[in-house]
């Protein structure tokens, strides 16, 4: 039983000022065992509070990061799952998924995060999934002002993920969740 | 000497211990082998063989009766003083009238024996029996213990159905509550038509997301989410994990990286998770995984194999049954009320003063050793620290035999720790009494158990 957060697209202190309370409140340290980040956080001070949430940070490269020391994608293996996290904003069209669903299988994962767009998807392909956990504060995107925080929290128990996706919608908090399993001889090994 | 009170018995130079205690090591690596071969033999269905016949199974019993020269009494011997050397061997004892030991281990064991294998076993003659000791070698402990604890009914035609009764009672609270909350989503959801996604080749498309009922995600803050639960429980489950981990470091049993030693940590770990889970108002607290080591180890090396494979199962009735007489004693409110802990102590106080005002006066009130100090780890781990781990499982033995609760043995022999060292308590001052009575000196368990019971006569 495996606690993964994945969040992104940030943008403070430049979109935005700081995570909904009601999101806040939510995050505390200690249930939380890694946190995947897309990036666009975008100062130091936001991966220092995501470091308390969680001491396994993994952060990839948005443009408007100041920190360039991030990379431009970053793998790892939690589980029975691989995980790839991208930003995004380097897969042209942006937000594509049969271009995402090249990158995945460049990167040869099963799992796929990656942001750039705000939008929450999660999307399945033969090659594996796709989850896009939006904006965690809302922040307006290149396509639109309109945009809900969002941000996802998957619990890997084994070859089963459970996700669980958690929007702010008019104030109140939705939390709705997407449930898929993994056959042990899906992928061709290599 | 000016005696107060004091009978003259407890006065004779055959109680006082040397100032010198033998190094108690040596006797340690010996006594804590012995118990392994009986455990290891378990299987080997070793018959009991009546004590007095000792020559043939001397290999495998270290802890053979006096009568056989067991290397032990060389290298330890207390008492100097008396004619025959008392040595300190977790044996079986002398009976109130006869201080030898030779005959009176030969009088124990068949006794129990054939109590325990009538049809209908009568306890109070079982208690009786018991508590002038239960022989090591035999390994019939493990049925003494949970008889005179009620675990086993005393009919023993009722013992398959009532064990396999209690045994699928843990193992369905082991189902429910040793679960984490992902188990318990995943439990839930095969419950509802609902299908997961496979990951299979045919499909692609958006995933579909359903709602979840009742704010049941892990990050829930509402009271009545597993996840909230399932993470404020996750801090008694460390402290256990970390309690169980240092119970007994010296003990192959139960410590270090063998896989048996581990198999017994996680059974440890599980009976006290949910006993915690079960007793909401007093939870876990320190010290009770040193009640349930001693009551796991008797089970555990039953040589019976269908018994020694439940022993998990069997420890935790016999752990509540066991802690239902001093739950109060670990509840903190209760601390200061008349069934806490301090009017414990008090009683203890009372008792010494009954028996030896002398040396109660001169530790209370001229050298301020308040008994707190000391009675505290003695009553709530009932004695579990004071001694080596063989001696403490006869000092149970005594204990568990009392039909009104160990509660009244224990005090007395608590009483009955202080006067045998009264000389040197009276001959010193708060620094070195509080150091004595906390570092409590190796002694013979049969004297001790012996002067206990002489304070119930007198009292």
């Amino acid at each position: 039983m495996v606690l993964v957060l994945a969040i992104g697209d940030l943008h403070i202190p430049h979109r935005a000022s700081d995570l909904p309370q009601k999101f806040k409140s939510m995050l505390v340290p200690g249930k939380i065992q890694h946190i995947i980040c897309t990036g666009n956080l975008s100062i130091k001070e936001v991966h220092d509070y995501l470091k308390s949430l969680c001491p396994d940070l993994h952060v990839t490269r948005g443009e408007y990061d100041e920190d360039s020391r991030y990379p431009e994608t970053k793998t790892l293996t939690i589980g029975q799952f691989k995980l790839g996290i991208c930003h995004g904003h380097q897969v042209i069209p942006w937000g594509d998924l049969d271009s995402l669903a090249m990158l995945q299988r460049q990167l040869d994962v099963d799992i796929l995060v990656t942001g750039h767009t705000h939008q929450f998807k999660a999307y399945k392909h033969e090659g594996g999934v796709v989850i896009n956990p939006g904006s965690a504060t809302g922040a307006y995107s290149s396509f639109t002002f309109d945009v809900n925080p969002s941000f996802v929290l998957m619990d890997i128990d084994g070859l089963r993920v459970v996700v669980y996706v958690y929007e702010l919608i008019d104030g109140e908090v939705k939390v709705d969740k997407i449930d898929f399993k993994k056959t042990a001889t899906t992928r061709l090994a290599h | 000497m000016v005696k107060k009170k004091v009978p003259d018995w407890l006065n004779s130079s055959l109680w006082s211990t040397t100032t010198a205690p033998p190094p108690p090591d040596d006797d340690r690596p010996q006594r804590y082998a012995a118990p392994k071969p009986v455990a290891a033999a378990a299987s080997a269905a070793e018959p009991p063989v009546p004590v007095v016949a000792p020559p043939a199974p001397a290999p495998t019993h270290v802890h053979a009766p006096v009568p056989v020269p067991v290397p032990p009494r060389d290298v330890v011997s207390v008492q100097q003083e008396p004619p025959k050397p008392q040595v300190i061997v977790s044996d079986t004892r002398p009976s109130n009238s006869d201080r030898n030991d030779d005959e009176n281990g030969s009088f124990v064991q068949p006794q129990l024996l054939s109590e325990l294998s009538k049809k209908v076993i009568n306890v109070r003659e079982l208690r009786r029996i018991a508590m002038q000791g239960i022989p090591d070698g035999a390994g019939i402990r493990s049925t003494v213990w949970k008889l005179l604890l009620g675990y086993l009914p005393p009919d023993r035609g009722l013992w398959p159905s009532e064990l396999a009764k209690k045994r699928s009672q843990y193992k369905h609270f082991k189902d429910d509550l040793l679960v984490n909350p992902s188990e318990i989503t995943r439990r839930l959801d095969k419950s509802t038509i609902y299908e997961s996604e496979e990951w299979k080749c045919e499909s692609s498309g958006f995933l579909s997301r359903s709602e979840i009922t009742h704010d049941e995600h892990p990050l829930s803050l509402g009271k009545s989410s597993i996840w909230n639960q399932f993470f404020q429980d996750s801090e008694i489950m460390e402290q256990i994990d970390r309690d169980v981990k240092r119970t007994h470091p010296d003990m192959h049993f139960f410590s270090g990286d063998s896989s048996f030693a581990k198999s017994n940590q996680e059974a440890l770990k599980n009976i006290l998770i949910v006993f915690a889970k079960l007793n909401p108002g007093i939870r876990y607290v320190q010290g009770m995984n040193e009640i349930l080591a001693p009551l796991y180890y008797v089970f555990k090396s039953d040589p019976d194999e269908e018994f020694s494979v439940s022993a998990e199962a069997d420890t935790f009735f016999c752990f509540v049954e066991l802690l239902s007489g001093f739950r109060d004693n670990f509840c903190q409110q209760l601390d200061n009320s008349v069934v806490g802990i301090r009017s414990t102590i008090t009683r203890l106080s009372q008792l010494l003063k009954e028996h030896d005002e002398e040396l109660w006066r001169h530790l209370e009130v001229t050298t301020k050793v308040n008994p707190q100090f000391y009675a505290f780890r003695w009553i709530t781990l009932l004695l579990t620290q004071e001694f080596n781990f063989a001696d403490s499982l006869h000092i149970w033995d005594t204990l568990l035999s009392d039909p009104d609760g160990p509660q009244e043995t224990l005090l007395r022999v608590c009483c009955a720790m202080l006067i045998l060292i009264r000389r040197r308590l009276l001959a010193g001052d708060f620094t070195s009494n509080l150091k004595l009575l906390q570092n409590y000196p190796p002694t013979n368990i049969s004297h001790l158990l012996y002067v206990a019971n002489k304070l119930r006569t007198l009292g």
